[in-house]
């Protein structure tokens, strides 16, 4: 944009800055995708050159048996999916409505008590009952063990995905856009739906991929509260796959291939592809609203 | 109504004099100060109904028997608890316990602000707020000493208590004082155009509805279970379950300080100071690195790429570690015996796994971090860069002077966060990458693995695993909140709150 200005001045210090920021950002970039393409080739290779070479970067002896093998006897995977598809817009569609709602109560200065809101949010992330009194509450208080609940109301929201929003909402919406509005009669209702919503694009975006995310990559949750296969995650899923237990001997026995054939190396590789694969397309998708939407603000405002 | 009529009276009446109107906070002084006395171990709050029956049904030694009194004050009712090994009614006085305390803090606080004379630009409404809650949390303590009685007749089928004359006075106190206080209150707030709570959810109670679903999943959440750290001071067995497990005292933070608490201390902390930051100078230089980028496709590109592994689940990650550095398998040992050395059994041998954490945690966050940073940078304005330039400075000037100064309100505050799970830091990373391997424990250990290992491997541990966790975030608080008044000394804009 100002390449006329760049070409007048740049000097020895800027060409040299150039060069490091392309060397050092290539090297990164590199270093952030080799082990992606590790598990890609994996998943390609035979398992008996696995076994017998290592892993490597580039697929040898090429095939697709460990995909195949999946897909043979699909409905546990497919469950893990349903799953983990339900989790994720379920939570992410919820935990988006109920961060926007509180966020915009907390942005507005006309709200007397927005700071202690505020406090009262932030605190549970520097103190909480812990581990167990978090576990309990869910499996024995509430008695929801094996059910889905547990699985994804824990994760609605987060401290710090509200105070990122309400952020951006001060960003974006001054208090004097609300305040005019409401001198011509609009209740908070119509404000928030007809003037806040309709500019949150990118805060939007950005909350939801983070919501999203911690869904789609939940395997903790899912570990603690599950009692079978039936509520599991893809994750957990592909963790117990990784722990050659019950889903190994699953697979074998729906597939009717006996376990010791079973490529169990490149299965777990091809195991991990498919389980990451959905994210990493969805990316892209949002990534032009990322870096408006993740201005971070203090808790106090 | 009668005595409320009286208290108006008494109110207008010291609102005449001269400097009338903190003739009502020294009331309230006096009032905290007896209140504050009376919640100490020598008053009768609870009297000992039927020692006979309580002695039969819980078999109690003797010696034990010595020991106990007749007249229990909130504060010390604990004491009891743990001697006459009553499970069931320790939550309950847990509580009550909590709130005395509580109270007491309050106490002390209003009477400091009120000695040190604290008037802010609200005149007297901070230091009669911070009042009204210790006369808030007086009054509910005195409630829940009545009703306890009546909790524990029901559950152990006998008198075990009846309330004494404490509660009753100590409530009378707080009742008054508090509505003395509303008056003082309400002259004040005309005085600043204020107005209460109520008053607020008239004007904004679709605000207060939109708080709603958020403050049903915090109480659930995360406020509900903090009444669990109870359970640290209990000795959790299968036969009276969780709500009625013998109260032990701190004889669970014993047994955890004995184990392992420094070196699972030293651990956590050491790991998640490197984490935050190490992950931070390399955020930012990436961050910077990729502001100086102009051609377009390069910036996008390899934003996107350094961005990937924030999308990876730890499990993901596992899988990735593993094909690495396993003996046979790994890729890093068929390197080494690619270029004719020997193989590392990585798995056994503990002095490489700090480095190996600590890499895929940069690796991972590196993404994240740097766009945090670079929607910093891309926000400042351009003049600045420009009239840098025309005065000849380069590109590693306008950083220093510029760029860095800029991003600094972002680090102090990303920092902040950070400091929160400093002693949490980073379970799933851990769990993950090491797993149950023993042999590795020495140097990966943290204080959220060792909960999560001793509570799924030994069923009884419910009470150290809380105890830990108790510990973990108590410590956790207290980093924070120092760290924070530090900050706010130096520059109360960057303080988090």
């Amino acid at each position: 944009m100002d390449n006329t200005k760049k070409k007048v001045k740049i000097g020895a210090a800027g060409h040299a800055m150039n060069a490091i920021a392309f060397i050092l950002l290539t090297l990164g970039s590199v270093i952030c995708v080799l082990p992606f393409i590790i598990i890609v080739s994996g998943s390609f290779t035979d398992n008996t050159t696995i076994l017998r070479e290592g892993y490597s970067l580039l697929p040898r002896n090429i095939t697709l048996s460990a995909y195949r093998t999946i897909f043979k006897a699909p409905q546990d995977i497919f469950q893990a999916y349903k799953m983990t598809f339900i989790y994720t817009i379920l939570g992410t569609g919820i935990g988006l409505m109920v961060i926007t709602m509180t966020s915009y109560v907390i942005s507005r200065n006309e709200f007397k008590y927005r700071n202690q809101v505020s406090f009262l949010i932030y605190f549970t992330s520097i103190f909480g009952g812990g581990m167990l009194p978090w576990y309990l509450m869910y499996a024995n208080v509430l008695g929801m063990k094996g059910k889905m609940f547990p699985i994804w109301f824990p994760a609605l929201m987060s401290p710090f995905l509200v105070i990122l929003m309400r952020t951006f909402i001060k960003g974006s919406v001054p208090d004097a856009i609300t305040e005019s509005a409401k001198i011509d009669g609009a209740g908070h209702v119509t404000i928030f739906s007809r003037i806040v919503l309709p500019v949150l694009g990118p805060g939007l975006a950005t909350v939801g991929l983070f919501l999203a995310l911690g869904y789609w990559n939940d395997w903790y949750r899912a570990s603690m509260f599950s009692v079978n296969s039936k509520t599991w995650t893809l994750q957990f899923y592909l963790y117990d796959l990784l722990n050659a237990s019950t889903a190994i001997k699953q697979m074998s026995q729906n597939s009717s291939i006996s376990t010791k054939d079973l490529p169990t190396e490149s299965v777990k590789m091809a195991m991990a592809v498919v389980a990451t694969g959905p994210v990493l397309l969805f990316y892209p998708f949002v990534q032009k609203y990322f870096v408006s939407g993740i201005t971070v603000g203090a808790v106090k405002g | 109504m009668k005595s409320n009529g009286f208290i108006n009276n008494l109110a207008t009446k010291m609102d005449k004099d001269a400097g009338s109107r903190k003739t009502g906070l020294v009331v309230s002084l006096i009032a905290s100060v007896i209140l504050f006395i009376l919640n100490l171990p020598f008053a009768s709050w609870l009297v000992l109904a039927d020692p006979q029956s309580m002695v039969n049904s819980q078999q109690l030694k003797d010696e034990v028997i010595a020991t106990l009194h007749m007249h229990y004050s909130i504060l010390n009712i604990m004491d009891f608890v743990q001697r006459s090994k009553i499970g069931i009614i320790g939550l309950f006085s847990a509580c009550l316990f909590a709130l005395c305390v509580a109270a007491d803090i309050f106490f002390i606080i209003s009477a400091v602000k009120i000695i040190r004379n604290r008037i802010t630009d609200k005149g007297l409404l901070g230091l009669i707020g911070t009042a009204k809650v210790g006369f808030i949390l007086e009054l509910l303590l005195t409630i829940g000493t009545m009703i306890l009685p009546v909790f524990a007749k029901h559950n152990v089928h006998y008198d075990l208590f009846r309330p004494g004359y404490a509660p009753v006075v100590a409530g009378i106190i707080a009742v008054i004082t508090y509505f003395l206080l509303k008056v003082f209150e309400a002259k004040e707030r005309e005085k600043y155009r204020e107005h209460g709570i109520l008053k607020e959810f008239k004007k904004n109670w679709v605000l207060f509805l939109m708080l709603v679903p958020a403050f049903v999943y915090l109480i659930i959440n995360n406020y509900l279970p903090m009444v669990g750290v109870y359970f640290a001071f209990t000795n959790f067995n299968f036969r009276d379950g969780l709500y009625a497990s013998p109260y032990v005292g701190f004889k669970n933070f014993e047994f955890f300080l004995k184990a392992d608490l420094w070196h699972l201390t030293k651990n956590t902390l050491l790991y998640n100071i490197v984490f935050i930051g190490l992950g931070n100078i390399l955020q930012i230089f990436f961050a910077i690195l990729i502001s100086q980028v102009t051609v377009k496709w390069f910036k996008k590109s390899s934003q996107t790429l350094m961005f990937m592994p924030y999308f990876v689940s730890y499990v993901i990650l596992k899988v990735l570690v593993y094909n690495l550095f396993e003996y046979n398998s790994g890729l890093i040992n068929g390197l080494l015996t690619g270029t004719g050395g020997g193989k590392i059994d990585f798995y056994n041998t503990p002095s490489y796994w700090p480095y190996i954490i600590t890499f895929f945690y940069m690796w991972k966050g590196i993404g994240y971090g740097m766009v945090v940073y670079l929607a910093t940078i891309t926000g400042i304005d351009t003049e600045l860069y420009e009239a840098a330039k025309v005065d000849g400075a380069n590109v590693f000037q306008q950083i220093r002077y510029i760029t860095l100064p800029h991003i600094k309100p972002t680090f102090i505050i990303l920092l902040l966060y950070a400091l929160g799970s400093i002693m949490k830091g980073q379970f799933e990373l851990f769990y993950q990458m090491v797993g149950n391997n023993g042999v590795l424990f020495g140097v990966t250990d943290i204080l959220d693995t060792y909960v999560y290992r001793i509570t799924t491997t030994q069923p009884l541990s419910i009470g150290t695993g809380t105890a830990a966790g108790l510990y973990q975030s108590l410590f956790g608080l207290a980093i924070v909140v120092i760290t924070n008044e530090v900050v706010k000394r130096k520059n109360p804009d960057f303080a988090l709150f």
